[in-house]
């Protein structure tokens, strides 16, 4: 009876499996969907200098930027002495001295401008989850942010440097946004439509209570301070990206971050401005994930708006299990205060906390990279499409193939042109990588 | 539609994933857990729930994921936990001298992973220092500087004034083998390789005061 049974059971699976491929799914997925179809890998910057944490953006005038961060020449500042820790080896320069690199194109990422170094004085420019941020006026002019370590070399506790296109061919001298020093980390920047400058960072110059504040300033298109810094929110975890995004002309300003409470329940929220960015509402939850951590993920969330005004939100998350980790989903339709319920991109298949982005194109399709680990337990980026209806879903896609570990994916899209680049790490070499398809809008 | 209520009922006869395990196309190493007494008789698993499972996941994989090119295989993993044996590693120094687990056999082991931008790790560096200055031959410490660069990591221990051993884990493998979400976290290990204690985040005096009684090495 039991042969039987399974027997039958498995003539039933075999139906299922034939009958399933035109039913209709819980979770609908695309089957016409064809996959992204990259290109070939292109690199950015002198290998031997290590270059990594891209950044990919637009300009006004159609051009492609991409902004990434490599090692200085010089082998180590002077009057630092090597301690009985420091002494070189493998490729990795021992100097903590990096600049903050950028080049542009303008047919799409086929070819590319000579890189300029952006940085005036020789700095130990932030990279990973920290790296520059890139955003244009309308006159096409570049204002460039990044974060620097403070004053005793301490990655957590930086300043904010800003530097724009001199319209000379170069950029100006850096200067720190910070008016408290040595207090900042994690600057984005993004141009308003008004032709100003937003630029926030996570903040603790109020270093107790714990944890640390959103602050923000504003800068106008000849890059001048339009505002002193400003405290817009607090409670936010101290160690991930944040993200941006307008409306209605810019009136409407929706950020994104991760939150942290006494009990280490790490949620995120979206904060809503209705002035502008000068004041923000009290934030809203995303999602109840309930994760709680002592120590310090990374890896923030990302948020994009289509043309419909839904605002689509991705992050990372380990919930209340194991088994919850990976990455999610949400939509905020009609400009509520209630997100959908989440959905899983991909599930988290190791101890990771999976960097993520998207961006959203012409067709309301909305574009998901993040980095996750492949059988061999190695870090690669991974892409995945959500179609105009909200519901389907396209297939899981692998972009990177890394020898040692691909992270921290940037994406950008303009009409049809999608464009991808990443870090690359083995051992102690790093490169930036990057991609471009053409997808149909 | 009569094969369809057939298979419901089937799949409705299978006791659900037990809490801890994954589901659908996500199934993967988080969990590594093998599947519990929901499809085991007597240590055996039941030929006709077995069918049945493979029936139903299939249906999951067809209906969820049937599009996904990529699925995970699991990778081995054993999540160390307390009581069970710390997992080998085998790295370099900072200053190039080769160092893992069996290195240290013998004495009683304080395992730390940490980073030069993680915010908790500066906070409880002062307290590993404290403890590396105490140690007094009871017991190593030892740290793993995780998704770093050798010249932040060089800055810091110059900053941060550390005195214990550090290396650097270039391609993440160890931090992902003891599993860590993110730095800072810290494994006592006994002079026999077994973990008797882990502390996740900043570790506190007090704290460091409780594991180092439970591998033996309190003043």
């Amino acid at each position: 009876m039991k042969i039987l049974l399974t027997r039958s059971s498995v003539a039933l699976c075999c139906a299922l499996l034939t009958g399933c491929s035109v039913s209709s799914p819980s979770v609908p997925t695309n089957s016409a969907a064809r996959l992204i179809d990259f290109g070939p890998e292109l690199r950015f910057g002198n290998n031997k200098k290590n270059p990594s944490t891209p950044f990919l953006r637009f300009s006004p005038d159609a051009r492609l930027f991409v902004i990434w961060t490599e090692d200085h020449e010089t082998p180590w500042p002077a009057g630092k002495s090597h301690s009985a820790h420091g002494s070189k080896s493998g490729d990795r320069a021992s100097s903590p001295m990096r600049n903050a690199v950028l080049s542009w194109s303008n047919d799409g990422g086929k070819t590319w401008s000579n890189p300029k170094r952006i940085n005036d004085k020789v700095e130990a420019v932030q990279g990973e989850e920290n790296g520059p941020k890139i955003a244009f006026a309308p006159n096409n002019k570049a204002f460039i942010v990044w974060s620097i370590p403070g004053g005793k070399g301490d990655k957590t506790r930086a300043n904010i440097r800003f530097a724009m296109e001199d319209g000379e061919g170069g950029f100006t001298p850096a200067r720190t946004l910070n008016e408290v020093k040595d207090a900042g980390r994690f600057p984005i920047i993004e141009a308003m439509p008004d032709g100003n400058f937003i630029v926030a960072w996570i903040d603790r110059r109020i270093d107790n209570p714990k944890p640390r504040q959103l602050y923000l300033m504003k800068l106008d298109p000849r890059g001048q301070s339009l505002t002193k810094n400003y405290q817009v929110g607090q409670g936010l975890c101290e160690c991930c990206k944040l993200g941006i995004n307008f409306a209605d002309g810019g009136k409407t300003v929706y950020m994104v971050d991760r939150e942290v409470d006494d009990n280490k329940i790490r949620n995120h929220v979206l904060r809503k401005s209705i002035d502008g960015g000068a004041s923000f509402a009290a934030p809203v939850e995303i999602s109840n994930d309930g994760w709680q951590v002592p120590s310090c993920p990374h890896s923030g969330p990302s948020i994009g708006s289509d043309r419909r005004g839904r605002l689509h939100v991705s992050w990372f998350t380990q919930g209340r299990a194991e088994a919850e980790a990976g990455i999610y989903y949400s939509v905020l339709k009609d400009g509520g205060e209630t997100f959908a319920p989440r959905t899983m991109i991909h599930g988290n298949t190791a101890p990771e906390t999976l960097y993520n982005n998207l961006v959203v194109g012409n067709d309301d399709t909305v574009y998901f990279a993040w980095t996750n680990l492949d059988a061999s337990n190695r870090a690669q980026v991974y892409m995945r499409t959500l179609a105009p209806d909200g519901q389907t879903w396209g297939a899981i896609q692998q972009i990177s193939n890394a020898k040692g570990n691909a992270s921290r994916a940037a994406l950008a899209l303009k009409g049809n042109q999608l464009h991808i680049a990443w870090t690359e790490i083995d051992g102690e070499d790093s490169r930036v990588v990057f991609r471009s398809a053409q997808v149909s809008q | 539609m009569k094969t369809l209520a057939l298979v419901t009922r089937l799949i409705r006869r299978i006791p659900p994933f037990e809490k801890g395990g994954r589901g659908g196309i996500f199934l993967s190493a988080q969990g590594a857990n093998p599947p519990q007494s929901p499809f085991f008789k007597g240590g055996k698993i039941s030929k006709f729930r077995s069918a049945a499972a493979t029936c139903a996941i299939a249906t999951i994989l067809q209906t969820n994921a049937i599009h996904a090119q990529h699925v995970h295989t699991p990778p081995p993993s054993v999540a160390p936990t307390i009581g069970s044996a710390a997992v080998p590693f085998e790295l370099k120094t900072l200053d190039g001298k080769a160092a893992g687990l069996e290195t240290f056999r013998g004495k009683p082991l304080v395992l730390n992973f940490f980073a030069s931008w993680c915010d908790p790790c500066r906070e409880e560096m002062p307290q590993l220092n404290e403890m590396a200055a105490s140690a007094a031959g009871r017991y190593h410490l030892f740290g793993v500087a995780v998704e770093d660069t050798r010249a932040a990591m060089t800055e810091f221990v110059n900053e941060a004034k550390i005195t214990f051993p550090v290396a650097l884990d270039p391609n993440s493998t160890v931090k992902r083998r003891y599993r860590i979400f993110g730095p800072p976290a810290t494994f006592f290990i006994d002079s026999q390789g077994v973990i008797r204690d882990v502390v996740l985040g900043p570790l506190t005096a007090e704290r460091a005061k409780q594991a180092l009684k439970k591998v033996g090495a309190s003043r």
